[in-house]
């Protein structure tokens, strides 16, 4: 009885694998109609759902995340965006029965006779107790049996302890499959490393927001406007992440709203004055345009030298400049979400984060400016960097060579 | 004229607190609900209360080498601060200790909540949690003095750190009125030691939660209890210091305060959700260039005026 009262409104960590775009959408807007609270962290977790199909190199931090939750919990999974009902009411049921919360327990208790908890690794929001480095400080013994920080030279030649420290992949609010490993000293990241992506185990399907673009390469019938409305969808997606790591959370929700309705097929008309109320407020607030100004720099010139050829090269400057083209941008594709015109080659329309090449996706330039972007920032900007230029690592994946193999 | 209450209002003043801070919740989640296109009724109104039972059965995890003295002591510091700070406040013409000190009594429990919040971040030994910790002592170092000042202006308005005697030298005239500087610059002092809206910054996402992201079960109730409850004291302190306290035409002075607390605590809601979140680095600038200058400006007006008298 008490189980089931405590299982009324699950607080979901919800986990997105690389290629999990699809099941991502899906839950977040179930939760959204549910009422289930998105967990940042799993310490406030009681249902882990891992959105996107399995992937056998990320099993372990996975794990790792999985053993973090407090009991009770239930973990659920939905490979796709046709899952999630299923997978979220099995995730209640179990986390409502004795049985499965004591076969947890007892797993647990299990493992830490066994050695103790799992290892925390690299990786998980979770994963950020032993962030200390490989620094060992032989034979002695070290409170928890973490070893201390090393120390290294800052940016203004102070010896400063060194702190490891993951950002990714499961991070809310955080582009799925994107790992950056970062040194800090104090809040500064003096370095910042991309580790490989890592691909999902089976057949992927073709990167969800860049979808319209590849049909019309593929020489299938695309209209401009299901094009734009796509591309409209996405700036949503990324302004919703970007509001929420910012820190504004109810226009995170409208955004998500915004994008559901977009992709659900709402008609133009109706859409066109929400989103006009959304791009005005969110693109008036003065709050928000001096809580990012200055962060992330990055010119015209500098983006296009690194290939990057979407929003985030043509706004050419910091992070305020970035969340303002995609809001100019969405406004400008307002009339056009009903164009029942051929989408002409894909070299014409831009994609969501630039112009569309199979061999080159716009997301792989972002993701080469990153780390320069990253190196001198404080970790509070590193977030809103990453957010602003959002890159879909699903592009990245070698599943869309796959799709375009036919063809070429 | 205000005086002490008898033993029962130190059971009431805290009961009317959690009634405030949970009409308050209360309200942000039907917004919410409005917000995400759900039905926004009564049910809406109780969702959150649902995290009651749940926080309550979940199980304590192991961390690695936690601080578990200095967490616990820090997670509870935060509501019980923000439960003592009402005993100053007066309901009416009851105060539970009208104490000759009271704006002193209601700033030091505030400023417990930087111990607190501080210690609940160092307590689970991890990253995030620390850094969110000690973004709060940012925030305090920028917010804490312009409130300060808002507080010292009322004081010397009233020539009295009596929060009765504040109250009852606003006859025929709001502090709120005369002092506008003082009075926005106390309000945003609420949003900030009830680290909420637009200074959540200790809590923020790109942290995973902050100082909440290794809070589980009941130290996460707490910390958010916390929050609340100093939102609903801010509000309730803000009546007496600039609003008046309970004057008002027709209705008892019980009325009026209860109607003022309730029309503060809904601004402070609406600012809550319309005002994106400030971090502190920028903050401290806008606080320590413009609005100690500003504040302190203000305290010279109720001083000069004192002096004419």
């Amino acid at each position: 009885m008490s189980l089931r009262a405590a299982a009324a409104r699950p607080r979901v960590l919800l986990t997105v694998l690389p290629g999990g775009t699809a099941a991502r959408l899906a839950a977040e807007r179930q939760l959204r109609l549910r009422d289930w609270p998105l967990a940042a962290s799993p310490a406030q977790a009681d249902l882990l759902l891992v959105a996107g199909p399995d992937c056998p190199g990320l099993r372990a931090p996975l794990e790792r995340l999985w053993q973090d939750l407090p009991t009770p919990a239930a973990r659920v999974s939905a490979p796709g965006a046709d899952a999630v009902q299923a997978a979220l009411d099995s995730g209640r049921a179990q986390l409502g029965s004795r049985e499965g919360q004591l076969d947890r327990i007892r797993a647990s208790a299990g493992a830490h006779r066994h050695g103790g908890r799992p290892a925390k690794g690299e990786e998980g929001p979770g994963g950020v107790h032993d962030g200390h480095g490989p620094h060992g400080h032989g034979g002695m013994e070290m409170p928890g049996g973490l070893s201390m920080a090393g120390v290294g030279e800052d940016r203004d030649g102070l010896t400063l302890d060194q702190l490891h420290l993951p950002l990714g992949p499961f991070l809310a609010d955080w582009p799925s499959g994107l790992t950056v490993h970062l040194v800090l000293q104090g809040d500064v990241i003096q370095q910042a490393n991309l580790a490989d992506p890592i691909a999902p185990g089976g057949e992927g399907a073709a990167p969800f927001w860049a979808q319209p673009w590849i049909q019309a390469d593929a020489g299938e019938p695309v209209t401009a406007g299901e094009a734009a409305r796509r591309r409209s969808a996405a700036h949503l997606d990324s302004l919703s992440r970007l509001l929420s790591v910012a820190g504004w959370p109810a226009q995170t929700v409208v955004a998500r709203r915004l994008r559901d309705d977009l992709l659900a097929g709402a008609p133009g008309p109706a859409m066109a004055p929400r989103l006009e109320r959304f791009t005005r407020r969110v693109g008036r607030s003065r709050t928000l345009a001096w809580a990012t100004r200055g962060i992330g720099e990055l010119s015209t010139q500098g983006g296009k030298q690194a290939g990057v050829s979407g929003p985030a090269a043509r706004a050419g400057g910091d992070v305020t400049d970035r969340y303002r083209q995609w809001l100019a941008d969405i406004r400008r594709d307002l009339g056009r979400l009903d164009q029942p015109a051929r989408l002409q080659a894909a070299e014409a329309e831009e994609s969501p984060r630039g112009r569309w090449r199979a061999q080159h996706p716009p997301s792989a330039a972002l993701v080469t400016v990153l780390p320069a972007l990253l190196t001198g920032a404080e970790l509070a900007a590193a977030r809103l960097i990453v957010a602003s230029l959002d890159p879909d690592m699903d592009e990245l994946l070698p599943t869309r060579r796959e799709v375009r193999a036919p063809h070429d | 004229m205000t005086e002490s209450g008898a033993w029962w209002t130190l059971l009431a003043a805290p009961a009317m607190l959690f009634c405030l801070a949970a009409l308050a919740v209360a309200a942000n989640s039907v917004l919410d609900a409005r917000d995400a296109g759900r039905s926004a009724g009564p049910a809406a109104a109780m969702r959150p209360f649902l995290a009651l039972p749940r926080a309550l059965l979940t199980q304590p995890r192991r961390l690695p080498a936690p601080d578990v003295l200095l967490w616990r002591a820090g997670i509870a510091i935060v509501p019980v601060a923000a439960v003592l700070s009402t005993l100053v406040i007066p309901f009416g013409n009851v105060a539970v200790a009208d104490l000759s000190v009271g704006v002193l009594w209601f700033n030091a429990m505030e400023v417990l909540t930087w111990a607190g919040l501080w210690l609940a971040g160092w307590g689970p030994n991890a990253a995030f949690s620390l850094v969110g910790g000690y973004r709060f002592l940012a925030l305090g170092l920028a917010y804490e003095l312009p409130l300060m000042f808002a507080l010292i202006s009322a004081a010397t308005g009233a020539q009295s750190l009596r929060v009765g005697d504040i109250a009852a030298a606003q006859q025929g005239l709001w502090y709120a009125v005369w002092m506008p500087v003082a009075f926005v610059v106390y309000l945003a002092g609420v949003l900030a030691f009830g680290f909420l809206g637009p200074f959540a910054y200790p809590t923020g996402r790109d942290l995973a939660g902050g100082v909440l992201s290794d809070a589980s079960g009941v130290e996460w109730l707490l910390l958010q209890a916390g929050r609340w409850l100093w939102l609903a004291a801010g509000a309730a302190m803000a009546v007496p210091l600039f609003l008046g306290g309970g004057a008002g035409p027709l209705l008892p002075a019980w009325a009026w305060s209860l109607i003022k607390t309730l029309a503060v605590l809904a601004v402070l809601v609406v600012a809550v959700r319309r005002l994106p979140l400030v971090r502190a680095d920028r903050y401290v600038e806008l606080a320590w260039v413009v609005l100690i200058p500003l504040t302190i400006a203000q305290t010279l007006v109720p001083a000069l005026v004192d002096l004419a008298r």
